[in-house]
């Protein structure tokens, strides 16, 4: 198995792990190392979604492709601009 | 049919000719409807007020237009009706989009409508709609196009105005349901001169980047809400085709609910609004927690389950007999090791019995022919020998019975139901130690009391062969002779002395006397 599963990938895992243990179809052994291993992918969901604060970042990309970015103030006041509501 | 035109009378003078002139119906209204179709060919544009608007149960719609000086019949079809973008109603101020025709069954002209416009949308509506039609008809706003958004993405371009009421209400949102992604936050011009190129080429640029920026799973283009005219860069085709260029998957997020851009048409999915893209873009992270808690229990519980259904399995096995009674399995085993054990004493005993038994009778033999102080003596040894090895057998056996006893009873102490077979597999172990130990030290035991009995047995004849007596047997099978009479002429024979032998033949049988003692 992937080692860095994506996010997405691990739920997918779990899923298809949860059925197998459910359906009673593999063996104790089997079971428990099924077992195992969703815990251990439960485990890496949970640091994923451990950050509770958002990480913005501004960008700037010039006509080269070339990158540079800074910190983006999450909470920013809107300031004049942008067009007033309808 | 008869009458005459009262206007042009000379020039019709017969009846025949004069029915020239005369027209039917039908070649009055086809006549009316080739002139009409002659003044309005293919499409024309009319504008009036609505009036008498009506959808049948056909679908088909059937209204009058009208202004201050007229009216015209109208009918659109049902295909038409369904394209119409907005509900027509009595009253309003139209520009109906058709063609002038004749109905000839009832003579009467009507405008067959395709397409109706509320008044004043101008031009660059008009073009706005020739541009919608052209990149619809390239499949930019096909259904097959759009892509699934990811369910829980890592990392989002959002491309907007970065001083608007827009970014900030996405980025609370994004905090506040799923601050565990990533934002980039792309600034561009969202209005006036220029913010179209603007917007496409940050979707060009972003997208190209991606690789380097680590991956974007998700783009949200927009901006908040405006007038009209302050949307119209998301309805601009360089923007339009951009968006759909973009291989990340694009929701876009214009203005207010009921704004509709091109954009929106090109983008995977519309956004409402700009928190509604947000609410759109990522799941919610304690719903997700949640999910992964259930998703925990579900494993708990199955192999919960399981170990439950083995341990059941197990349970059922072990209430059969062999492993409901572990002592009643000892017992047994007890019981065989005690017989076995009988066997061996009693197969010992009669072993030291034969034994001396024959021992008995080489002594009667020997003190028949030879009362020999020594060799009584010797004999006299063998059978304290005998004696002393029936005990130390019987001992060592006796020995062994007790630490197999004491040993099936450790067992029996501490036996719980698991361990019975490998507890019967030592057992059987122990047996099998004791079987070999005893083979092998009667085995050299009986070697070494059958050399004894030789020696004894070779030592006694030859002590008589010394006071002059011979031993003669037949050469072949070396039996001794005891008889003459069972010898025949020719019969080889070796006669032993107390030093040497000799071979001899039988030359007269009959002559029995001569072998006489």
């Amino acid at each position: 198995m992937n080692p860095k599963p994506t996010f997405e990938e691990a739920l997918q895992r779990l899923e298809a792990i949860a059925e197998q243990i459910e359906r009673g179809q593999i063996g104790l052994e089997e079971s428990i190392a099924r077992y195992e291993e969703g815990v251990q992918l439960i485990r890496h969901c949970r640091d994923v979604l451990a950050r509770a604060e958002l990480r913005v970042q501004q960008l700037q990309i010039d006509d080269q492709g070339k990158v540079e970015s800074r910190p983006f103030p999450v909470a920013a006041p809107p300031t004049a601009g942008d067009a007033p509501p309808r | 049919m008869k009458r005459r035109t009262p206007s042009r009378p000379a020039e019709t003078p017969s009846t025949a000719s004069s029915d020239v002139n005369v027209l039917t119906v039908s070649e009055v209204t086809r006549r009316v409807r080739r002139a009409l179709e002659s003044a309005f060919p293919g499409r024309v544009l009319v504008t009036g007020e609505i009036s008498n608007f009506k959808i049948h149960a056909s679908g088909h719609s059937y209204f009058t237009l009208k202004d201050s000086g007229s009216e015209i019949a109208c009918v659109m079809w049902r295909s038409a009706v369904a394209s119409l973008r907005f509900r027509p109603a009595d009253g309003q101020e139209v520009i109906v989009a058709g063609s002038i025709e004749v109905f000839e069954k009832s003579g009467r002209y009507q405008l067959y409508a395709q397409q109706i416009d509320p008044r004043g949308v101008g031009a660059l509506e008009m073009a706005l709609r020739q541009l919608r039609e052209k990149l619809e008809k390239e499949g930019l706003f096909s259904p097959a196009r759009k892509r699934p958004l990811p369910r829980f993405p890592k990392r989002i371009g959002i491309i907007t105005s970065p001083t608007g009421a827009a970014i900030r209400d996405m980025l609370l949102t994004l905090e506040r349901r799923y601050p565990c992604v990533d934002v980039l936050v792309l600034p561009v011009r969202v209005q006036g001169d220029g913010a179209a190129s603007e917007i496409a080429d940050a979707v060009r640029k972003i997208n190209a980047a991606t690789s380097a920026l680590g991956g974007i799973d998700l783009l949200i283009v927009g901006r908040g809400g405006g007038s009209t005219e302050d949307l119209c860069a998301f309805n601009e085709e360089v923007l339009v085709r951009a968006i759909a260029a973009s291989t990340v998957p694009v929701i876009s997020a214009v203005g207010h609910e009921t704004d509709f851009t091109l954009a929106d048409l090109a983008a995977d999915v519309r956004a409402a609004t700009p928190t509604a893209a947000a609410e759109l873009a990522v799941p919610v992270r304690l719903e997700t927690l949640d999910g992964l808690s259930l998703t925990q229990r579900r494993l708990t519980i199955g192999v919960q389950r399981r170990v439950d259904l083995d341990r059941r399995t197990f349970s059922h096995l072990a209430r059969r007999a062999p492993f409901r009674e572990p002592e009643h399995l000892i017992r047994r085993r007890e019981q065989r090791l005690d017989t076995w054990l009988a066997d061996v004493l009693r197969a010992l005993n009669a072993r030291f019995h034969d034994r001396r038994r024959r021992l008995q009778r080489t002594e009667q033999l020997l003190s028949r022919i030879a009362p020999d102080a020594s060799v009584a003596a010797g004999t006299r040894r063998l059978h304290e020998r005998l004696a002393r090895l029936h005990l130390a057998m019987t001992g060592r056996l006796l020995r062994i019975a007790r630490n197999l006893d004491q040993r099936a009873a450790r067992l029996q102490r501490g036996a719980p139901a698991g361990r019975i077979p490998r507890l019967s597999e030592l057992l059987n172990d122990a047996r099998r130690r004791v079987a070999l130990a005893l083979h092998q030290g009667l085995d050299a035991r009986r070697r070494r009391l059958e050399a004894a009995e030789q020696l004894l047995n070779a030592l006694s004849y030859r002590s008589v062969l010394q006071r002059g007596y011979s031993i003669t047997r037949l050469k072949k099978g070396g039996t001794l002779v005891r008889d003459a009479a069972r010898l025949s002429d020719g019969d080889r024979l070796v006669t032993e002395f107390a030093e040497g032998e000799v071979e001899s033949r039988v030359v007269n049988a009959r002559q029995r006397e001569l072998f006489e003692t």
